[in-house]
């Protein structure tokens, strides 16, 4: 078995000082810092989000996996960045103003980093002036929404309205998820994309991106 | 007051439903108060349901939910915005088990809000027609681990240090049966066990960290005579099995857009294991018209008709912001139903 197979099925099984291990071997052996990321680490969490949606596997299992791309990634970030190797796009992500939970925002925060995206985490609690804020500093292609309360879900629609009053709105794309979130509801209120659950948000980010 | 399957089976039998929606926050309109007063004050909170009773006519009368009130007695920071639910804030410091011990020294059961849901349920008990069944709600053995520990350590717990996990779980449950008990003898006709976190969790899990325990609460409810209701917010077909097994007398499921067919769930579970659900409470009755309220009511009880063991009710709680008509068209259309068999 190759350094990148196990690699991918140590970050299946969420064996994170085993990821970091193989990381160091991968980058000892003159792969080259792209390859790495895109045969061991994407692979790997393609693996996990699929094995998530086939209810295989759960949230324990996808946070161990996650955690432990997140410790392979951090010890190859500098020598991507040396290599000139750029993220397939920027995302900002975040839960909005007046909710306080953040485990799903998380866990499509770290399937996105798995696939290949730079994140920027703005938190939970995030007004819609902090959003509009965010994007014009950062310029990200894509702004991730989410609301786990019925009672904070119209917050993401005042987001996006915010956005349209003040002619941002074309200048990003949006995607939205969370557990009283369907479908009709983002269409209805004028979002870009709807991620059902966090292995489905890195399709549609790179769908969103190619429009 | 008559068991909930017993009702629902005598109901079924004059062709008609045991017609009960999660209703609370939408009373805080009704009665000119806040939430944050409702969850503050027992006076204020039976004013807020009271208004729902004499409004509504419900068959099953819930308190507000709250699943800050246990951890909220074990002393966790929570905030109370006025017309949100109160809220545990995120530990900012790494959970250890020797804080587990800190905890075990909070009279928890003492706790002038936790005992203001009590005095809630007293007043619910003795002013209400006895008709209407008065329900409680206590947290999830696991969600409230997760409040302590954070949902997200909880879950990586899970999968790590389910030991530990374990025994955390153990510990809530403690504290969850003497808030039961409390409830218990307070009058409440059905505790009802919010288990909102366990939705992440796989089979195997969430038996180990919720069904195991709420088996105790179950027992505890039973003594007294009293159903016990499991609730999980989201899709928990994957966890029907393990719900039912832990020997509750109701499941109350999520809406059909979260991935629940309680169609499926009706033709796996035992006949005595009442259904209660599922209609959308924020597409549908939040955000729809009265005569889409109407009209989804009628097709839930249509794919109904066949299970005696169903109660007509919402996927999960309605939020203060629900027009009261959609609540109206909601009961009306219950109520009117007759049931095809």
């Amino acid at each position: 078995m190759s350094v990148l197979e196990e690699m991918q099925e140590n970050v299946v099984a969420g064996n994170e000082s085993k990821v970091v291990e193989l990381t160091q071997k991968a980058l000892d052996e003159g792969l080259a810092p792209e390859k790495i990321l895109n045969d061991g680490f994407v692979p790997g969490m393609e693996i996990v989000g699929r094995k998530f949606q086939e209810n295989e596997i759960y949230v324990p299992e996808m946070l161990m996996s996650a955690r432990a791309m997140k410790a392979g990634m951090k010890l190859l970030e500098p020598f991507l960045t040396e290599a000139g190797i750029e993220p397939i796009g920027k995302i900002v992500i975040g839960t909005v103003k007046g909710d306080l939970h953040d485990i799903g925002k998380n866990l499509v925060a770290m399937m996105l980093e798995g696939g290949g995206f730079e994140v920027i985490d703005a938190g939970v609690d995030i007004s819609a002036q902090k959003f509009m804020d965010l994007v014009k500093e950062k310029k990200p292609d894509i702004l991730c929404l989410s609301a786990l309360l019925t009672t904070t879900m119209g917050e993401i629609k005042n987001v996006i309205d915010a956005f349209k009053e003040n002619g941002l709105r074309n200048d990003i794309k949006i995607m939205v998820g969370g557990a009283p979130l369907t479908d009709d509801y983002s269409k209805e209120i004028g979002a870009d994309g709807y991620s059902p659950d966090a292995a489905s948000a890195v399709d549609i980010a790179k769908e969103l991106l190619s429009k | 007051m008559k068991r909930l399957i017993d009702l629902a089976n005598s109901f079924y039998s004059k062709n008609k439903r045991l017609v009960a929606p999660l209703l609370g926050f939408p009373g805080v309109k009704l009665a000119g108060s806040s939430i944050k007063l409702a969850q503050q004050n027992h006076k204020e909170h039976f004013k807020v349901v009271s208004s729902l009773v004499d409004k509504f006519n419900p068959d099953i009368q819930f308190v507000l939910m709250d699943l800050s009130v246990e951890a909220n007695a074990l002393g966790l920071n929570t905030i109370f915005p006025p017309n949100e639910s109160a809220t545990v804030l995120k530990k900012d410091s790494e959970f250890n088990m020797d804080y587990l011990d800190l905890l075990r020294k909070i009279e928890f059961d003492s706790d002038g809000r936790l005992l203001s849901y009590v005095r809630t349920i007293e007043l619910m008990k003795l002013n209400f027609p006895s008709d209407i069944m008065v329900g409680a709600y206590v947290s999830g053995p696991y969600t409230l681990a997760g409040l302590i520990v954070g949902a997200q350590e909880a879950g990586l717990m899970a999968a790590r240090e389910p030991e530990k996990l374990e025994k955390i779980c153990i510990f809530t449950t403690e504290c969850i049966i003497k808030y039961t008990r409390l409830l218990l003898s307070a009058g409440a006709d059905a505790v009802c066990v919010l288990e909102p976190s366990g939705v992440m969790l796989g089979p195997s899990h969430f038996n180990k960290f919720s069904a195991v325990n709420v088996k105790k609460i179950v027992e505890i409810c039973h003594r007294e005579n009293v159903d016990c209701v499991y609730h999980v917010c989201g899709n928990s077909m994957h966890l029907i099995e393990e719900m039912v097994q832990s020997g509750v007398d109701a499941l109350s499921l999520d809406s059909k857009d979260t991935g629940v067919d309680l169609l499926v769930v009706a033709g796996n579970v035992p006949d005595n294991v009442v259904l209660i659900g599922n209609l959308s409470p924020t597409r549908t009755i939040v955000y729809g018209a009265p005569q889409e309220v109407k009209s989804e009511v009628r097709d839930l009880l249509e794919l109904m008709d066949d299970f005696s063991n169903y109660v007509l009710s919402t996927g999960c709680d309605l939020p203060l912001e629900t027009p009261l008509d959609n609540i109206s068209a909601f009961m009306e259309t219950g109520r009117n139903y007759v049931v095809s068999t």
